[in-house]
């Protein structure tokens, strides 16, 4: 009604403005209003301040991973290729191949720092396909019970994953906690 | 007191490579006895099934967590003295706070050597 009554009353002097006319103004600020908590709900500031650059982040410490743990076992392969057939030949070689085994572990870190990034894409999915719909449908927005779960669950169990650039806590650091 | 090498260990992760890789370096280390399992609840199946020596577990698991099969353990009478080691990438300083105060014996960074294996199984088994 507040929106009827300032539209009556727009200019200097008072004009007849037709009923219709003041529903069509009313529902189109309304939904320019609700266009407008769409796009807030896009957080489109958080994406681009954190998310995009944590996965941009996580992506360069996964090629680097590989690339170190690629050149640690063609490494280890080469030394055993280059090692005299003597005596010591396999524990020489025993030596080397727990290099590989060790080298190998970037596996697991690296499948781990995907899925951080393969979440952020999951959210910017979610996000941008809840807007498309809203601005069509003009669906009300809301949170995702399912996510909510999903985040108390990995705060309360500090399902972090790895940390960037290797890990938080050194291990002579974790040691000292357990000695 | 030497390693019981005849022990039977545990090691819990859901990726097959890390298994395969702490299966291979306890080999090197002379114990042959291991099994495996995919996550906290298919370790907690086997632990009722057989009595283990060591657990050495991931903590990064769904449906149930390393943390949560550690407070498991700690909870169950028959089990609660079972030596367990965490190997994870989880090394903020909380997360190991964390697992010491739920009763973890040693707590392992990956990446991680077989040197390091051996001194925190010593450490833990009595060495």
């Amino acid at each position: 009604m507040a929106m009827a009554e300032q539209a009556r009353t727009v200019g200097k002097a008072p004009v007849t403005v037709r009923p219709s006319l003041i529903r069509e103004l009313i529902d189109i600020a309304d939904y320019i209003a609700h266009v407008r908590k769409e796009i807030a709900a896009l957080r489109a500031n958080e994406l681009t301040r954190d998310r995009l650059p944590m996965a941009h982040e996580e992506l360069g410490s996964v090629v680097e991973a590989t690339a170190g743990a690629t050149n640690s076992i063609m490494t280890a392969a080469e030394e055993i290729l280059g090692l005299p057939d003597d005596k010591n030949y396999r524990a020489a070689v025993e030596a080397r191949m727990n290099d590989i085994f060790e080298a190998c572990t970037f596996q697991d870190i690296t499948g781990q720092r995907i899925s951080k990034v393969s979440e952020s894409l999951r959210q910017l999915e979610g996000r941008l396909s809840r807007f498309a719909s809203a601005v069509k449908a003009k669906d009300e927005g809301g949170v995702d019970p399912t996510e909510v779960e999903r985040r108390v669950r990995a705060e309360l169990l500090l399902l972090n994953g790895p940390q960037i650039k290797g890990p938080a806590t050194a291990q002579d650091e974790i040691d000292a906690l357990f000695s | 007191m030497a390693l019981d090498l005849g022990m039977p260990i545990l090691v819990v992760d859901d990726y097959q490579t890390m298994v395969r890789i702490i299966r291979n370096l306890l080999k090197q280390l002379g114990f042959e006895e291991v099994d495996d399992a995919s996550d906290g609840t298919a370790a907690l199946a086997r632990l009722k099934n057989r009595k283990y020596g060591l657990v050495i577990s991931d903590w990064n698991m769904e449906p149930m967590t390393g943390y949560e099969l550690l407070r498991h353990v700690r909870a169950d009478e028959a089990l609660r003295t079972t030596p367990f080691i965490m190997v994870t990438a989880e090394s903020k300083t909380e997360n190991v706070i964390a697992a010491k105060k739920a009763g973890v014996n040693n707590y392992i960074v990956k990446p991680f050597n077989a040197a390091t294996l051996k001194s925190k199984i010593e450490a833990v088994c009595g060495a």
